[in-house]
């Protein structure tokens, strides 16, 4: 009964929706990144003039096959690596100037959590780098443990957690920060299906209820029309865009959308927008 | 939909009811199978321990090797001398132990800021380390005598200018292995800690506090598991070439070379207790500062 109430709290106020804030549109024109070979050969061609505009607010995954430069480009948009050319323009600012007002939440493919601090220290730890103060940290911690549906778990340490369990406490500490954007590569990869469709579902339920803008980078075609308002496909050799595929599917989505038969030629349209596979 | 969206509400929650349940069980089992590895690992060393002392007793031992009860004392005899010598024993354990803890302490922290540098510096750092490594490879039999020398003028009392000299051989023995450790546990990180940190504008420091000196704290524990015993056995060795006579390794080399054979298995009775001591120290310590954490 309490936990049910705990559950129908709004965070869209605490996970900072801030309206008036809402211009981290990102803008991304002419970008290249190449990779200096380390034999001493020709350069690689990571990314070739990528050309992309996220609208504030939108979720957007970038699909594509191993080595397309998806990762690249995530890592590229969040300044943990640097473009050859072209420029990234979020709100009109560099995504620099970006990170160092410390306005990304990033999870990564694996969770990343520090094995000496427990559950709820290691949500804690962007927000003590930050300097928020301490009652409001431990507010903020146990608000979204509970989003991500892991309160009693605060206690434990990683390794006593499930894998789909440490990853919502990635997502959990990417999200105490209230980040402006929510960078994500491949998060639910290493998952099985059953947590992955629960996770899913919970990623939509914390980006309708926060609004922010999440870039979600994944290698399953599914997930990607499941969850974007836009998928963008990308092709490998040299990493380009090959298509950007508007989902237009009402939200919130169930489970059930995936049999439908709208779910399924999105689907098809974005497989087969693939090149040189 | 709305069906659906009410399945995620629910979803949560009934992960966590299993997940509850299973993981406790999991402890429940650790806790039982470490304790069930614990007494075996105990029980075996001490049912062979015993063994050895009965043979020794009985003289089967002495027929074994060859030998006599004045050169191989009996283990009641060892134990007689120790309790009518206490004073004594304890004036020199009192001396081996700060040379061994004090040089441990000493070459530790020198040990851990050498390994900061280098993880400062890394273009030169790693290299650095690995040159350091190669000075293990010179025996304390050697280093002693030159500190010896080292000390000579640094005090009027005898017995503080070897103190010192063997403390500094000590050191010597523990910077390396706590150097090398220390630079590998500032930075074999988990991939993405560090991407993950600097997404957060963390400062260097920060980073350094925050990220690598608790990822340190493991390997801190590995060097110290090779330093404890390998600074009482060099306090032990280094007393042998010292100025002054006293420790307990010098004990047992006056004993011998005069021929009281018991009084020197009486002391090194005493140096193999001070070791275990020790030792036995360093694990509780790791098993605290380290709980929690997946690997030892």
């Amino acid at each position: 009964m309490l936990r049910a109430k705990k559950m129908n709290v709004d965070y869209s106020k605490d996970l900072g929706s801030d309206t008036e804030e809402l211009k981290t549109g990102i803008i991304i024109e002419n970008l290249s990144v190449r990779f200096p070979d380390k034999n001493g050969g020709d350069p690689v061609e990571a990314l070739q003039n990528i050309n992309l505009e996220i609208k504030p607010g939108e979720f957007v995954s970038l699909v594509g096959p191993s080595g397309c430069g998806k990762t690249t480009l995530l890592r590229t948009i969040a300044d943990l690596q640097q473009p050859t050319t072209g420029t990234i323009s979020i709100g009109g600012l560099t995504p620099r100037e970006i990170r160092l007002q410390q306005k990304f939440g990033i999870v990564f493919q694996n969770p990343v959590l520090y094995e000496w601090r427990t559950v709820r220290r290691n949500v804690c730890m962007p927000m003590e780098i930050m300097g928020i103060p301490k009652p409001e940290r431990t507010r903020r911690v146990t608000q979204m443990l509970e989003l991500v549906g892991l309160y009693n778990f605060g206690k434990m340490h990683p390794h006593e957690l499930s894998g789909g369990m440490q990853q919502r406490v990635g997502i959990a500490r990417a999200l105490a920060l209230r980040p402006k954007i929510l960078l994500m590569d491949e998060p639910f990869s290493a998952l099985d299906e059953f947590t992955k469709e629960k996770l899913h579902l919970d990623l939509q339920r914390i980006w309708s209820k926060t609004k922010k803008t999440i870039i979600f980078v994944t290698h399953s075609i599914q997930e990607a029309v499941f969850l974007s308002d836009k998928v963008v496909v990308l092709s490998p050799h040299p990493g380009r865009i090959s298509a950007v595929v508007d989902i237009n599917l009402p939200r919130p989505r169930g489970l059930e959308i995936k049999d439908t038969m709208e779910f399924n030629s999105l689907v098809s349209k974005v497989r087969n927008s693939f090149e040189g596979v | 939909m709305e069906n659906g969206y009410l399945n995620t509400e629910a979803g949560p929650l009934k992960i966590n009811a299993a997940g509850e349940v299973s993981t406790k069980k999991a402890r429940a089992r650790k806790k039982a199978g470490l304790n069930k590895d614990a007494v075996m690992t105990v029980l075996y060393p001490v049912l062979f321990g015993i063994l050895v002392l009965v043979l020794w007793q009985t003289q089967v031992l002495h027929k074994i090797l060859g030998t006599d009860t004045f050169t191989l004392p009996l283990p009641g005899r060892i134990i007689n001398i120790i309790f009518e010598n206490v004073p004594a024993i304890l004036k020199n354990v009192q001396a081996t132990v700060i040379v061994a803890v004090g040089g441990l302490l000493l070459g530790s922290v020198l040990g851990y800021f050498l390994g900061i540098v280098a993880m400062a510096f890394p273009k030169w750092g790693s290299g650095g380390i690995s040159i350091a490594s190669a000075f293990t490879a010179v025996p304390i039999v050697a280093i002693a005598p030159i500190l010896n020398n080292l000390t000579k003028d640094l005090s009027d009392d005898p017995h503080i200018r070897s103190m010192l000299a063997k403390t500094l051989v000590v050191m010597i023995t523990c910077t390396v292995s706590m150097s090398i450790n220390a630079y590998r546990g500032f930075t074999e990180l988990k991939p993405f800690s560090l991407d993950l940190m600097k997404s957060y504008a963390a400062s260097k420091t920060t980073i350094f506090l925050k990220l690598r000196v608790p990822n340190s704290l493991p390997y801190i524990f590995t060097a110290l598991r090779v330093s404890v015993p390998a600074s009482i056995i060099s306090a032990l060795v280094s007393e042998y070439f010292a100025e002054f006579i006293i420790g307990v390794g010098r004990q047992i080399r006056e004993s011998i070379v005069l021929a009281q054979y018991a009084t020197a298995w009486a002391y090194i009775l005493v140096a193999c207790a001070i070791g275990i001591l020790m030792y036995a120290i360093l694990l509780i310590a790791e098993g605290v500062i380290l709980k929690g954490r997946r690997h030892r």
